[in-house]
C-alpha cells in the first residue's frame, strides 16, 4: 500500500508539469485549430531563461529563499510569453487563412528552429541548476514520507491552472477566448479583437510552458536542449486525452497520463512506461474519441 | 523550372569536382568521438587530449617526416550518427580512426573502417563481443566486461553485501557487464534479488527507485552511464533512502557529482580504472602537467587519457615500420608492441586486439566531491 | 508536362545520364551520400501516396520502414534466408502491418490521424527498444545483416548500392505514375480534394484510404529491408519520430502529390546539409527557419504537383 501511494505521488508530481505543457496546447489549438509543435521547446526555453536568469542575477540569494523563486517564476513567464508573442506573429499570422498542413508544418519548423537556437546559444552539453536553492526535507503523510519538492511542484501546478480556469471563466479576456475558440468569425462580428485575444493566448499558454521548464529544471536538477521533445509529446497526449480545446481536460488528461504512467511502470513495466502513454491515447481517440471532457475529432457522415 | 535544371547541373557539376582533393603532406589521424548528445564532456577531452599529443610531435619533428593532423567527427553517442560519421571519415585519407566511447556506437563503425582498411583503436568501449568478430584492424585500449565484472564482484563480496540488486540500461555495455556481474555473484551463492532495465535518457527514476526500496537489497551496482547514475543519486536521496550505490565506470565522470549535487554523491563507489591525477607512471603526470598548461585544468576522464594512448601506440606503430600501410600496422600492433610505456600504464595487444594486463584492480569512493581511489 | 519534360527537353536527359555516371569520377563519401538522397527519395514516393495522393495526414511512416528493416534482419540472422528474397517480404510485412493498423484509425479527421500516427511510430520505436519477443535485439538493434547478392554479384560497395537503389527508384517512379493515372489514382485524387463528394460519388473512401496506407507501408517496408543491408546494422534510434518528419518534410516541401517534386525534396533536404558541412552547427537552424519561410511564401512546395492529364481514348 506503501508502495500504491508513493507511486501515485510520482504520478501526480509528473503529471502537473503535463498538465502545464498540455494547458498551452489545448489553449492554442481551441483557438487556433494548430497544433503547436514549438510549444514543447518554449518549455525548454523556460527552463534556460530560468537557468541564466539565476546564474548572472543570483536572485535567491538577494532576495531570500522562497520569494527568490517566485520572482525568478514571474520573470520566466513574461519572457516566454513574449518568445510566444514573437512566435505567432512570425510563424503563425501569415498562415491564418492557408490550409491546416501550411501551419503545421510551419510549426514544425519553428520547433527546429528554437531548439537549435538554444543549443547554438547555450552549446550541447547538459546545464546543471544550482543545488542549493530547494528545500529538500520530507512530508509525512500518514506515515509515508514525500518530499517536499513534489508537494510544492504539484501545488504551483494545481495554483496556476486554477488561477487560469477562473480567468478563463470568470473575466471579459477569458469570455473573448471561449468566444474566439468556438468560432472566430462570429467573435469578430461581435466586436471582439480576434488578434488581441490570439496574442493574449500565446502569452499565456507559452508562459505557463516556461513556468513547468522552470520547475523541471530546478526539480531535477539538469536540462539539455533536446528536453522539450518528449515533454510536447507527452503533454500533447494528456491534451487529447482530456479533450483538446477543453482546459479542465487538459488538467484532468495530465494528472491521469502521470499516473497512468507511474502506476504502469510500477506494476506492469518500467521500459514500456511512454508505450503505454501512447497506447492509452490511441485507445482513447478510437473509442472515445472526444477525450473524456472534449470535442469531437471524428468525421463520419 | 529552367533555373531549377541550372541549379541542379551547377550542384551536380560540384559533387563531381569536389571529389578530386588536393594531396598534402600530412598524415591523417581521425578522432571518432561524442562532440554532442549526453557524452560531450568525454568527446571534448578526447579531442583535447589528442591535439595536444598531435601537437607535441609537430613540434618535434613530426611522424616520419611528416606533421600529423587530427580529423574530428562527432559520433553523438548514437550508432546512426557514428554510422555517417565513420562513413565521411573513411573517405577523408585517414590512417587510422581512435574511438569511440560507447561499445553500442562504436559498434556501429567497426565494420566501415574495416572494409575500408583503417586502424580502429577503441578507447571506451568494453563491450566483449567487439573483439569477438575476427576483425583485423580493431584495437582496444580499455579492458574488457568481462574482466570488469569479476573485478566488480570481488569488490561487491569485499565489502560484505549479501543481497544485490543489479540496475542497467539495455545497452550493449551496461547490459553485458550487468550479466557477468551476476555470473560471477551468483557463482559465489551471493543472491540477486532484482535484475532489471531502466530507460536512459529520462529525467525522471523515482519510480523504478520506489520498486527497488521496496525489495530491500544491501546494495544496488548500477552499470549504465553517468548521467543516469546522478540522476539516480539525487532522486534517491530525495526519497531518504539510504541503502549505498556502486556503479560501473562508465559512471566515473566528474560531471556525476554535478547532477547528483554534492550531498547525493557522498559515499557513491564505483570501479574503474584509474583517475587520471592518480594514475602513477611518470609518464601520464608529465602528460598530466602539460594538459594543465595547455588547458588550464587537469583530465578529468580517463576515457579521454585511453584515446591519447591509443594515438600514442598508433603513431609508434608509424614511427617503427616506417609506413601507413594498414596491414603493417595492425601486424607490428598484434605481435611487435610489447610493454609500451602508455599513459594508463604497459599496453602490450593479443590476438583479438584486446589490451592485456590488470588495469581494473581498484574501486573509488566520492568523499567530499573529489574520487577517492581504494586499494 | 512529365511527358513533356521527358521527350523535349535534352538538357534533362544530359544531367539523368551524368548523374548516372557520377559514381565513377565521385569519391565514396559523396556516392554514399546520393544512396542516402535515393533512399530518403524512395521512402518521400512511399509517403506521397499517402500525404500527397489520398491527403491523409501521416507522421508516422518510420514505423513501417522499421518493419521492413527489423523483419527482414531477423529473417536473415535467424534463419540465413537472403536478403535479396526479403525485399518483397519485408514489404509484405509492412504492409500487413500498415493493414492491421491503420484499420482503427482511418476515419479520424486530420489533425488527430497526425497524433494516432506520431504515437504509433514511437510505440514501434520502444517496442524495439525493449526487445519485444526477444527478437529485436533492444538498444543495439541487429547486427551482422548479409549483404545482397544478385546473380552472384554481392551488393557491397556504395556504387553498387547507386545503382540498385536508382533502379528501383526508377521502378518506382513507373509504378507510382501508372498508379496515378488508374482508377485507384483518381480515387485518391477525388478523396483528397473533397472526400464528402467522393463518397457522395459512391467511391468507398475507407477501402481507398486503406489501400494507400498499405501500399505506402509496403513500399517503405521494401526501403527498410534495401536499408538494413546497406548499414548491415540497425538499431531503432534509426526509426525515431524525427525520420518521418524527414520524409514527411521531403514530400510536403518537394511539392505534395509530385514525383518529381518529392525527388528533387530528397536532394534538397538530405544532400543539401551535407554540402554545407561546413555550417554543421547552424545547419539545422537554417533548415528550421527554411521550412517556416517556405510555408509562407511558397505553401504548395517547390515542384507542385500539376492537374491530372487524363488520356481520353478515341473511340472509333
Amino acid at each position: 500500500m506503501e508502495q500504491f501511494f508513493l507511486q501515485l505521488t510520482n504520478g501526480l508530481t509528473v503529471g502537473s508539469i503535463y498538465a502545464l505543457i498540455a494547458l498551452g496546447y489545448t489553449m492554442i489549438y481551441g483557438v487556433l485549430k494548430l497544433i503547436n509543435f514549438a510549444h514543447g521547446d518554449l518549455f525548454t526555453t523556460g527552463a534556460y531563461l530560468g537557468f541564466t536568469v539565476l546564474a548572472s542575477i543570483a536572485l535567491t540569494d538577494r532576495l531570500g529563499q522562497y520569494s527568490g523563486i517566485i520572482v525568478l517564476a514571474i520573470m520566466v513567464m513574461v519572457m516566454v510569453g513574449i518568445i510566444g508573442i514573437v512566435l505567432e506573429r512570425a510563424a503563425y499570422k501569415p498562415l491564418r487563412q492557408s490550409s491546416r498542413l501550411s501551419a503545421v508544418v510551419s510549426a514544425l519548423g519553428a520547433s527546429i528552429f528554437i531548439q537549435n537556437a538554444i543549443m547554438l546559444i547555450y552549446g550541447a552539453t547538459f546545464y546543471f541548476y544550482p543545488q542549493d536553492i530547494l528545500p529538500r526535507f520530507t512530508i509525512n503523510f500518514f506515515g509515508i514520507a514525500v518530499p517536499i519538492m513534489r508537494c510544492i511542484v504539484f501545488m504551483t501546478s494545481i495554483a496556476l491552472m486554477i488561477f487560469l480556469y477562473v480567468f478563463i471563466q470568470r473575466t471579459t479576456i477569458g469570455a473573448a477566448i471561449r468566444a474566439a475558440a468556438i468560432d472566430q468569425d462570429a467573435a469578430r462580428l461581435m466586436g471582439i479583437n480576434v488578434d488581441r485575444v490570439i496574442s493574449i493566448v500565446f502569452f499565456i499558454g507559452p508562459a505557463l510552458g516556461g513556468a513547468a521548464g522552470l520547475m523541471v529544471g530546478m526539480y531535477y536538477g539538469h536540462i539539455n536542449f533536446t528536453m522539450g521533445w518528449v515533454y510536447g509529446l507527452k503533454a500533447f497526449t494528456a491534451a487529447i486525452l482530456g479533450g483538446i480545446g477543453n482546459i479542465p481536460g487538459a488538467m484532468l488528461g495530465g494528472l491521469l497520463l502521470g499516473v497512468i504512467e507511474s502506476l504502469g511502470a510500477a506494476y506492469i513495466s518500467f521500459a514500456w512506461k511512454d508505450a503505454l502513454a501512447f497506447c492509452v491515447l490511441i485507445l482513447i481517440l478510437i473509442f472515445r474519441p472526444t477525450g473524456l471532457l472534449g470535442e469531437r475529432v471524428a468525421d463520419k457522415i | 523550372m529552367k533555373i531549377k535544371k541550372i541549379v541542379m547541373s551547377i550542384t551536380l557539376t560540384f559533387f563531381l569536382v569536389s571529389g578530386a582533393w588536393a594531396a598534402t603532406d600530412f598524415i591523417k589521424i581521425g578522432l571518432m568521438a561524442p562532440m554532442t548528445g549526453s557524452w560531450a564532456s568525454e568527446g571534448i577531452e578526447m579531442k583535447q587530449v589528442l591535439e595536444l599529443l598531435a601537437q607535441k610531435i609537430n613540434t618535434s619533428g613530426g611522424l616520419i617526416g611528416k606533421n600529423v593532423e587530427i580529423i574530428v567527427e562527432d559520433d553523438g553517442g548514437d550508432p546512426r550518427t557514428a554510422a555517417l560519421a565513420a562513413q565521411r571519415l573513411a573517405t577523408s585519407g585517414i590512417v587510422g580512426v581512435i574511438g569511440t566511447y560507447g561499445s553500442s556506437i562504436t559498434e556501429a563503425t567497426q565494420t566501415i573502417y574495416d572494409e575500408e582498411g583503417i586502424i580502429q583503436i577503441a578507447n571506451g568501449s568494453t563491450a566483449v563481443r567487439l573483439t569477438e568478430k575476427g576483425l583485423k584492424h580493431f584495437f582496444r585500449t580499455c579492458p574488457r566486461d568481462d574482466e570488469q565484472g569479476r573485478v566488480a564482484a570481488q569488490t561487491i563480496q569485499k565489502l560484505g553485501f549479501k543481497n544485490i540488486a543489479i540496475l542497467h540500461d539495455n545497452t550493449t555495455y551496461a547490459k553485458g557487464l550487468a550479466d557477468e556481474t551476476k555470473g560471477h555473484l551468483q557463482s559465489n551463492q551471493i543472491k540477486i534479488c532484482f535484475f532489471d532495465t531502466l530507460t536512459p535518457g529520462e529525467r525522471d527514476y523515482s519510480t523504478i527507485l520506489t520498486m527497488l526500496k521496496a525489495k530491500k537489497p544491501d546494495v544496488v551496482f548500477f552499470t549504465g552511464y553517468y548521467p543516469e547514475a546522478g540522476l539516480l543519486l539525487r532522486q534517491k536521496r530525495e526519497l531518504n533512502w539510504k541503502t549505498p550505490f556502486i556503479g560501473g565506470d562508465a559512471t566515473n565522470h566528474p560531471d556525476l557529482i554535478k547532477i547528483a549535487g554534492r550531498d547525493a554523491a557522498e559515499g557513491f563507489r564505483f570501479v574503474s580504472a584509474p583517475l587520471p591525477k592518480d594514475l602513477p607512471f611518470r609518464q601520464a603526470r608529465t602528460f598530466v602537467e602539460d594538459y594543465q598548461s595547455a588547458y588550464g585544468k587537469k583530465p578529468n576522464s580517463i576515457y579521454a587519457l585511453l584515446a591519447g594512448d591509443g594515438f600514442r601506440v598508433l603513431t609508434h606503430a608509424i614511427q617503427k615500420t616506417k609506413s601507413l600501410k594498414p596491414k603493417m600496422i595492425s601486424d607490428y600492433l598484434h605481435h611487435r608492441l610489447k610493454s609500451f610505456r602508455g599513459l594508463t600504464g604497459r599496453i602490450t595487444f593479443n590476438d583479438k586486439g584486446d589490451r592485456v594486463g590488470d588495469i581494473y584492480s581498484n574501486y573509488m569512493v566520492v568523499v567530499k566531491t573529489a574520487f577517492v581511489l581504494q586499494q | 508536362m512529365k511527358r513533356f519534360i521527358f521527350t523535349n527537353n535534352y538538357i534533362l536527359w544530359l544531367i539523368i545520364i551524368l548523374f548516372f555516371c557520377s559514381p565513377m569520377v565521385l569519391n565514396r563519401y559523396w556516392v554514399d551520400v546520393l544512396n542516402n538522397v535515393g533512399l530518403y527519395a524512395l521512402l518521400g514516393l512511399s509517403l506521397n501516396i499517402i500525404l500527397g495522393d489520398a491527403g491523409l495526414f501521416h507522421m508516422g511512416h518510420a514505423a513501417f520502414y522499421a518493419i521492413g528493416a527489423y523483419s527482414s534482419a531477423i529473417l536473415n540472422t535467424q534463419y540465413h534466408i537472403p536478403m535479396i528474397f526479403l525485399i518483397p517480404v519485408g514489404g509484405i510485412m509492412a504492409a500487413l502491418f500498415g493493414a492491421v493498423v491503420a484499420r482503427p484509425i482511418i476515419h479520424l479527421r486530420g489533425d488527430y490521424l497526425l497524433v494516432v500516427t506520431i504515437g504509433l511510430v514511437e510505440i514501434v520505436r520502444i517496442a524495439l527498444i525493449n526487445d519485444v519477443f526477444g527478437l529485436t535485439g533492444g538498444a543495439n538493434g541487429i547486427f551482422g545483416i548479409d549483404r545482397m547478392v544478385i546473380a552472384g554479384l554481392k551488393i557491397r560497395k556504395p556504387h553498387h548500392f547507386f545503382y540498385f537503389i536508382f533502379m528501383f527508384i526508377i521502378f518506382s517512379v513507373f509504378i507510382f505514375s501508372r498508379l496515378k493515372q488508374s482508377k485507384f489514382g483518381r480515387a485518391l485524387n477525388y478523396i483528397r480534394e473533397d472526400e464528402t463528394a467522393a463518397q457522395g460519388s459512391g467511391i468507398h473512401t475507407a477501402h481507398y484510404k486503406l489501400l494507400a496506407f498499405v501500399l505506402g507501408a509496403g513500399w517503405a517496408g521494401m526501403t527498410g529491408v534495401i536499408y538494413a543491408s546497406k548499414m548491415t546494422i540497425i538499431s531503432p534510434e534509426s526509426f525515431s519520430f524525427w525520420e518521418s518528419v524527414i520524409v514527411f518534410m521531403i514530400v510536403i516541401l518537394g511539392g505534395s502529390g509530385s514525383i518529381a517534386g518529392v525527388i528533387l525534396g530528397a536532394f534538397l533536404i538530405i544532400g543539401l546539409p551535407e554540402v554545407f558541412r561546413g555550417f554543421s552547427e547552424s545547419r539545422m537552424l537554417i533548415f528550421g527557419g527554411a521550412m517556416m519561410m517556405l510555408m509562407i511564401f511558397r505553401p504548395q512546395g517547390i515542384i507542385e504537383s500539376m492537374p491530372q492529364m487524363y488520356k481520353i481514348r478515341n473511340k472509333p
